[in-house]
């Protein structure tokens, strides 16, 4: 039995602002983007009041967040997979805690 | 499932490795040497899968403590199988478990994944008697048959 966190939810909201805190290295490139993508995001640089660099790195750093957190999501089942596959009941229900014996003999 | 722990990391508590582990192990001392490196296998996989573990800390110690004496007994009867059954010591040893799983949880403020109708007394329990829980709850279900 497991459980999860919207917690974390928070604490990666944290490690964000931390992250952004601290100026990270750029580089320059060329990206070719679809243009409704590329008009909402100029959209959001004016209401916001800030350079379409910052509102697509923002957008691409959510973006692949999603994609790592997919990915370990993929991870943890394949290795539950492994952890689980193949076991009969009742060797399931010893792993998940459930020790059964024999019936004694009336 | 996928699509869940692909939003939601994963946490677990120290007694449901206990659990898994001493699983693992009695299936591993049960075995011929054949089977015994594929169930070694088996348990280092789910090691390699698990997320945060949370231990048994001072909350989680108390409001575990408040749940077996609101709930001393276990809500199901041992279970049982054509040949093969649980001992009363067994199940209630389970059940101490559980409530010990469900007071992490609560402690921890996260939804619970479970696969066993026992932690619906729990969330009733604490639902009917707020005053033995303050500041926590309600303790949030989230059923599950089958991790894979």
């Amino acid at each position: 039995m497991s459980f999860d966190a919207h917690r974390d939810a928070k604490m990666y909201h944290m490690e964000k602002r931390e992250r952004h805190s601290t100026p990270a290295k750029k580089r320059r490139t060329t990206l070719s983007l679809p243009a409704g993508s590329l008009s909402h995001a100029a959209r959001i640089t004016r209401a916001r009041k800030v350079s379409l660099s910052t509102v697509i790195a923002e957008a691409l750093s959510d973006g692949l967040q999603r994609h790592l957190a997919a990915e370990r999501g993929e991870q943890i089942l394949r290795a539950y997979k492994t952890a689980f596959a193949g076991l009969s009941d009742v060797e399931m229900s010893l792993v998940d805690g459930v020790i059964l014996e024999p019936k004694a003999r009336k | 499932m996928t699509e869940y722990l692909s939003r939601h990391p994963v946490h677990v508590s120290a007694v449901t490795v206990l659990e898994r582990v001493r699983g693992y192990g009695l299936l591993w001392h049960r075995a011929a040497e054949a089977k015994r490196r594929r169930l070694e296998a088996m348990r280092i996989a789910y090691l390699s899968g698990l997320g945060q573990v949370w231990p048994i800390d001072r909350p989680t110690a108390v409001v575990s403590g408040e749940i077996m004496a609101m709930l001393p007994d276990p809500p199901t009867p041992p279970r049982r199988s054509h040949q093969l059954a649980e001992s009363r010591q067994e199940r209630l040893a389970r059940w101490r478990f559980d409530a010990i799983i469900a007071a992490t949880a609560l402690v921890a403020q996260m939804p619970l994944i479970h696969n066993a109708a026992d932690f619906e007394s729990i969330r009733s329990g604490i639902e009917r008697s707020p005053e033995r829980f303050p500041r926590l709850g309600p303790l949030e279900l989230v059923r599950c048959t089958a991790l894979v």
